[in-house]
């Protein structure tokens, strides 16, 4: 009975083994579209009266970063400044200009964003229709320019851009 | 390539996001006769935020009315919250999407500030 008893072990230990290998890892993705701000703006004053995100005139161009997991479940809306939500006192109009295209992509197809996106409030805000899943940076370009080349007060300068993710 | 986006968001490497999840979350009712609610979960990796704001609009983008613990939500860096939002049987109809917005504090005077919106849809 004793050496039955002793038998049995090892198979039990096996058998503990065996069970313990076999946990499983279970994983699930739903669904989403994250917004990254990937790279602050900065404007560039290449002549007195203008304000520019250009690298030609001497700025930064804001790049903000679309994470999509699921295609075609979001539209991507990116809207560009028609405002500074700070400056100093202006007594005349400034004129905005604006581009946004899909630059870096991690799918050569989400080159088709660039061919249907839509552009609609006097062309500051354009949507991009997220057809394919992954990683796309979008490229915004913002220039103001001021009265009729009046020279921009001296002070701080800040402009919003708004990136939206719209579930479809 | 996927792959590697994949895994980075499974893994959470963001450096600077706003997430807003389900995409398409369902209205169920909540333990008070004749309101709803739907759970939503809100993730904030940009450091530059520090509070979202909360809305509900019809498929017009008009508000609609709707209760929730706070319709400001103060999140830190890296932190996760679990949001539920109320909605009365009279506004569940028209109520089409629910929205995070980032909140962007007068003390930042960065030139350029991105301000961020993720609506998901109500099934």
């Amino acid at each position: 009975m004793k050496m039955k008893k002793l038998l049995l072990i090892p198979a039990l230990a096996v058998a503990t083994s065996t069970a313990g290998a076999s946990i499983p890892i279970n994983g699930f993705i739903e669904s989403k579209c994250v917004i990254q701000s990937d790279t602050a703006g900065m404007f560039g004053n290449p002549t007195v009266d203008k304000l520019s995100t250009k690298s030609a005139d001497g700025g930064v161009m804001p790049i903000v970063r679309y994470d999509i997991v699921t295609a075609s479940k979001y539209k991507a809306v990116i809207t560009t400044p028609t405002s500074f939500s700070t400056a100093p006192s202006l007594s005349d109009t400034v004129d905005w200009t604006s581009t946004t295209v899909a630059g870096q992509m991690s799918d050569a197809g989400m080159s088709v964003f660039n061919t249907d996106k839509v552009i609609y409030n006097n062309g500051h805000t354009t949507e991009f229709d997220l057809v394919k899943a992954g990683s796309v940076w979008f490229n915004v370009t913002s220039e103001a320019e001021y009265g009729y080349g009046k020279a921009f007060p001296s002070g701080n300068y800040t402009a919003l851009i708004v990136a939206e993710c719209i579930a479809k | 390539m996927r792959f590697i986006v994949l895994l980075l968001l499974l893994t959470g490497g963001y450096a600077n996001a706003h997430q807003f999840t389900p995409t398409y979350p369902e209205l169920e009712m909540s333990h008070m006769a004749g309101v709803y609610k739907a759970d939503m979960v809100l993730l904030n990796t940009r450091e530059d935020i520090r509070y979202y704001g909360l809305n509900v609009f019809d498929k017009d983008w008009n508000p609609v009315r709707f209760a929730t613990a706070s319709k400001i939500v103060p999140l830190d860096y890296r932190e996760r919250k679990y949001i539920t939002i109320y909605i009365s049987n009279r506004e569940v109809d028209k109520a089409k999407y629910i929205c995070s917005k980032s909140k962007i504090l007068l003390t930042v005077r960065e030139p350029s500030i991105v301000s961020s919106r993720i609506c998901s849809k109500l099934k």
